[in-house]
């Protein structure tokens, strides 16, 4: 356990969402209560989710940040491009076998920039909704507690 | 399925991640996730190989990350949750997580990560 400011103790200063309170220690990783909450919206109302499978679940997030983020790096650099975009993202997650990832965040990433587009040039208001639901069948599956990502093996 | 209706919210709130994944909190804006942390983390590792500084990163690429991020973190929630039911157990813990990794090919990356959660401290230095 990490010596210094708790995010998580009842006298912390922190926000909600933590990102309030950021030691040296936490800023590689993402807020613990943002995870739970996204795991939690997955899981039956009666789980119980401990402390330790929330940490574990930061840490996977970070590596898989910053594993897709080298391999797309490594494109950019090839490509003599100096920035790393959404594109570079989507390419690299293919090339590491996270076809599905890949493939949704894609299509994603062509309805956000669509809706920023809209916002930007109507000057609408931001509260614009995008149903990216359906785009990606995963939620769809979610409540059933199915999983729908069969990845191939090998 | 629940209606989906448009709310009109007073700050920025879209519909493509907090709603679905933390109810109208307001707490953490359009994404589910901090931009600006996923973006710290993306620096760290945004160097190339055989170069010396990192590369610089596009505004979408975290929004990228914040969708990303969410479906991981429920693939894994519910691969593990899996795990629990055949442990005959109600709460979630690492070692679920742990073997929702090593059921799944594609996550061989997270095996080191899980591995080190699962390793014991080392003992204390004797006198």
């Amino acid at each position: 356990m990490p010596e210094g400011h708790d995010c998580n103790a009842p006298n912390a200063t922190s926000s909600f969402s933590g990102d309030a309170c950021i030691s040296e220690l936490q800023e590689h990783l993402l807020p613990i209560a943002n995870v739970g909450r996204i795991m939690k919206k997955v899981l039956p109302p009666n789980a119980k989710i401990s402390k330790e499978a929330k940490e574990t679940m930061q840490e996977c997030a970070s590596e898989f940040i910053g594993f897709i983020t080298g391999e797309a790096a490594d494109i950019c650099h090839k490509d003599d491009r100096k920035s790393v975009n959404g594109d570079d993202i989507c390419s690299a997650m293919k090339t590491l076998g996270l076809d599905y990832y890949g493939n949704a965040m894609k299509r994603y990433l062509i309805r956000y920039k669509e809706h920023e587009e809209r916002a930007s040039t109507s000057k609408l208001n931001r509260n614009t909704v995008i149903d990216i639901v359906d785009e990606l069948s995963i939620s769809k599956a979610g409540s059933s507690g199915r999983c729908p990502m069969n990845h191939p093996r090998g | 399925m629940a209606a989906r209706k448009h709310v009109a919210l007073p700050m920025q709130a879209g519909r493509y991640s907090s709603i679905l994944v933390g109810g109208i909190s307001g707490r953490t804006g359009p994404h589910a996730l901090p931009l600006a942390r996923i973006k710290r983390i993306m620096k760290r590792n945004s160097t190339a190989a055989g170069e010396a500084s990192p590369r610089m990163i596009s505004g979408e690429a975290p929004v990228v990350f914040s969708k990303a991020c969410e479906m991981l973190i429920q693939e894994l929630a519910r691969r593990g949750w899996e795990a629990a039911l055949r442990g005959k157990r109600r709460t979630l813990l690492k070692e679920d997580v742990a073997a929702a990794v090593a059921r799944t090919d594609v996550f061989d990356f997270l095996l080191s990560v899980v591995e080190a959660e699962a390793r014991p401290p080392p003992p204390p230095a004797a006198q």
